[in-house]
């Protein structure tokens, strides 16, 4: 008796362990059959690298492949742009694709929008204006009316971003006088304000969400659609009459001319990657919102985004 | 009190030890091998440290930290190849002294005086964080600019021979920053359309080419006049009891440079080495030497750039911004676990605090005793033939360069800087200076321009940090002009008194 349920034991097992070896075979012809790399613009470390990363590994899982994560930093991220175009377009090369994409070509690099397959957006990590707890300014309304009469000073991560874009928007479309400071980076642009060196300062939702909860900085307005959860109680700049928005998006794209079956296993796969739990855990810490849009959709925003970005940055 | 013994406890449990002890064998690789930084490996641990419980996820990425500053040093004394920035300094002396057979006695003074560094800026974070913290923020861009100013005076005292050359040497250093985006307007400068010149040179692969690549370039060269020997001669271990004694003095004054540059935000290990070396220099008996094989200049460097560790830490926690690269990845995993770096992190999680300073110290003191037992084993590697040896170390620094930015064009890079190095050699031209204009360049202009937006040209002296330390700048400018001419004045007022 005992001898026999070895044997069947070892049997079921031997059967198993032939049909995980005949498996590969059957899937040789159908997407994905082997690794795929997936490229990130900016260096490890980041929210580009955070974002990605935590998509390749529910891709990973979905697929049944490895998703390999590379760095390609360099060149406002078109040094990772152009490698993804130059790759075959058979869906095992694809990348992070950032607000970079509806910016770059207004500020003289060489890219083109419609070189590649938009697969879906993923994520935004909206723009919010925030000015030290001392500061005598607590609205939006305030700080501009403010700025009418007087000069000031806002920090931002870096010339030509979408943080810049927000100062200089706003500063165009009220009036206001502010003068945008570019430092090299969110933290240091945060530090800025947080030090009285500057009167406010346009970062990333992640990047205040510390000063914020600790009631060292104080959110005037957030740019996005919807409030954000880390900032309980701050308005959207809609909300108090101006109807601006600005984040830092980002989604998955690859090179042009991916076959329509090997984009749909793909955008099924991105969608439920943005939907998952795990997913949720690694980004919304970081101040990052998950934004879903349909290839297609998010094309139409990118087009949309770079027009008006096209516009701030002409000027 | 219950804080306390908290945290420590917190940090002797089996799987806390067991995630340092992965921690020190990843950082000790990552410090040796020239190009890959500790940023790098602390970022792709990250990855892998998200699941697991802060404590033990602390554990990894702290003695990485720690680790890889350590291993940092090694390539540095012994193939004039800075590992990091960080230990650029490091081969101004370390490097002359391996080449007198002295390369034993530079590494083990080079641990000692890096666990010291590390010590002390911990008990500067574990006493004063909060307090610093704020004192730190008063670094705005008027201030930042103050300090590159005054830091950029040291290019007159790393001009070991001649101050020509190495004012030439600061101003190509200063020139090469220029390329890539300005940092105000996003305008491309000196990119000639190469796409990956946008982001600038790739600072570890320049400095890689002028010190490594440049010395492998130049024993190519040489290796048939005469026999150049890579450091198979070790000499002594141990310091004698008045090589202590010569060692104090540059460690206690580049202790204080460290601990100082390392709560600046925006200023790390590169400067502080750098700024201690220089002011070891300037209050040492033996000044000449210096750059030559001084224990004196092993010890300033590597106290300085180790002590602005707990700086940054500080920087980090008490006020949730990064104090460098490292930290920045740091403060994402942290708040992955539910922590939130700032002020509040003092007040409401005192054993947090405790643990990590626990670890920073457990982590400083296991690598120190690892680093004095396996350097005599690691340091026979470098007894095999001169041919393999630096035929490795080329392929090494291509793998490292490469994996900076998986781009063939840093690897170029740093061939193209090998070249020019040989040459600036081959014309005495030091390399120190160009690293420096490197380094300060970009920070000195980027902040330049930004006081100027903020307030004008009066925002660089109606605020009283920058005001006087530009005063500082100015007087040591002056004197280093006026000393020599004074001198040579009295000179010749003893010959003509003595005709």
């Amino acid at each position: 008796m005992k001898l026999s349920k070895f044997f069947m034991q070892s049997a079921a097992a031997a059967a198993l362990f032939g049909l995980a070896l005949a498996t590969p075979s059957f899937a040789q012809d159908k997407f994905p059959s082997k690794d795929i790399t997936f490229v990130v613009q900016a260096a490890a470390g980041g929210a580009s690298d955070r974002t990605s990363r935590a998509i390749a590994a529910e891709l990973e899982k979905d697929l049944g492949v490895n998703v390999i994560v590379e760095n390609r930093p360099g060149a406002t991220g078109t040094v990772a742009f152009a490698h993804v175009a130059e790759q075959p377009a058979d869906g095992y090369t694809i990348g992070f694709g950032p607000v970079e994409f509806a910016i770059a070509e207004h500020i003289g690099y060489d890219f083109n929008r419609e070189n590649y397959t938009y697969l879906a957006q993923v994520m935004d990590s909206p723009v919010v204006l925030a000015v030290r707890a001392d500061s005598p300014y607590n609205t939006l309304e305030e700080f501009l009316e403010a700025a009418k009469t007087e000069e000031l000073s806002v920090s931002n991560s870096g010339a030509a971003s979408a943080f810049a874009a927000a100062t200089f928007t706003l500063s165009k479309m009220t009036g206001a006088k502010l003068t945008g400071v570019p430092f090299d980076g969110g933290a240091p642009a945060v530090a800025a304000a947080l030090g009285g060196h500057v009167d406010a300062v346009t970062a990333g939702a992640g990047e205040t969400a510390t000063a914020f909860a600790d009631g060292t900085l104080k959110v005037l307005a957030i740019f996005s659609d919807k409030p954000h959860p880390m900032f309980e109680g701050v308005k959207t700049a809609k909300e108090q009459g101006y109807d601006l928005t600005f984040g830092a998006w980002g989604g998955v794209y690859g090179p042009a001319g991916i076959p329509d079956d090997v984009k749909e296993i793909l955008e099924e796969s991105i969608r439920k990657a943005v939907s998952s739990q795990t997913f949720l855990d690694a980004i919304t810490p970081a101040g990052i919102l998950p934004v879903y849009r349909p290839g297609d959709e998010w094309k139409a925003f990118v087009d949309a985004e770079a027009a008006r970005y096209g516009e701030m940055l002409a000027q | 009190m219950t804080a306390l013994l908290a945290g420590i406890g917190a940090v002797f449990e089996p799987s806390v030890l067991l995630c340092l002890g992965t921690g020190l064998v990843v950082g000790m690789l990552v410090g040796m091998f020239p190009g890959i930084t500790a940023t790098m490996a602390v970022a792709l641990a990250s990855g892998f440290t998200m699941t697991l419980e802060p404590v033990q996820g602390l554990a990894v990425l702290l003695t990485i930290y720690v680790a890889a500053n350590f291993g940092d040093r090694i390539p540095s004394i012994l193939i004039n190849t800075p590992g990091t920035p960080a230990s650029i300094a490091t081969t101004f002396d370390g490097y002359p002294m391996a080449k007198n057979g002295e390369a034993g006695l530079a590494l083990i003074v080079s641990a000692l005086v890096s666990a010291v560094g590390i010590l002390a800026s911990m008990v500067l974070f574990a006493s004063a964080s909060v307090p610093l913290a704020q004192l730190a923020l008063k670094f705005g861009p008027s201030e930042m600019f103050a300090v590159v100013i005054l830091a950029m005076t040291i290019m007159i005292s790393i001009s070991s021979s001649s101050l020509t050359k190495g004012l030439l040497a600061g101003v190509i250093g200063l020139f090469i920053a220029t390329v890539g985006r300005d940092p105000i307007t996003g305008d491309a400068r000196f990119t000639f359309g190469i796409r990956e010149l946008n982001s600038g040179l790739d600072f570890i692969a320049v400095i890689i080419g002028l010190f490594g690549i440049a010395e492998l370039f130049d024993q190519l060269l040489t290796h048939r006049d005469h026999k150049v020997q890579p450091i198979s001669a070790l000499g002594r271990w141990w310091p004698t009891r008045s090589e202590y004694k010569r060692i104090a003095k540059p460690t206690v004054i580049s202790g204080i440079v460290g601990l100082i540059v390392g709560v600046i935000p925006g200023a790390g290990g590169d400067i502080a080495g750098l700024l201690g070396w220089d002011r070891a220099k300037s209050a040492s008996k033996t000044r000449e030497t210096f750059g030559k094989g001084n224990i004196e200049g092993v010890a300033a460097s590597d106290t300085a750039s180790s002590a602005t560790l707990g700086g940054s830490l500080t920087t980090t926690m008490a006020l949730g911004i990064p104090g460098d690269s490292v930290m920045a990845v740091m403060i994402g995993s942290m708040i992955i676990w539910g922590i939130q770096p700032g002020p509040s992190l003092f007040v409401n999680r005192p054993a947090l605090v405790v643990t990590i300073t626990t670890i920073m110290v457990l982590a400083t003191l296991v690598t120190l005793g690892i680093n004095l037992v396996r350097m005599p084993m690691m340091v026979k590697l470098l007894d095999m033939p001169k041919h393999y040896i630096w035929a490795t170390i080329l392929v090494f620094c291509i793998i490292g360069t490469y994996a900076t930015t998986n781009n063939l064009f840093t690897v170029t890079v740093m061939l193209v800087f090998g070249v020019i190095g040989v040459i600036l050699k081959r014309c005495s031209i030091p390399a120190g200076p160009i690293v420096l204009g490197l380094i300060l360049g970009p920070l000195a202009e980027a902040n330049l321009r930004r006081t100027l937006l903020i307030d004008g040209p009066a925002g660089l002296i109606n605020k009283p940090i920058s005001a006087v330390l530009l005063a500082f700048a100015v007087i040591a400018v002056v004197t280093a002009i006026a000393t020599p001419i004074l001198a040579r004045r009295r000179q010749k007022a003893a010959t003509v008194q003595s005709n």
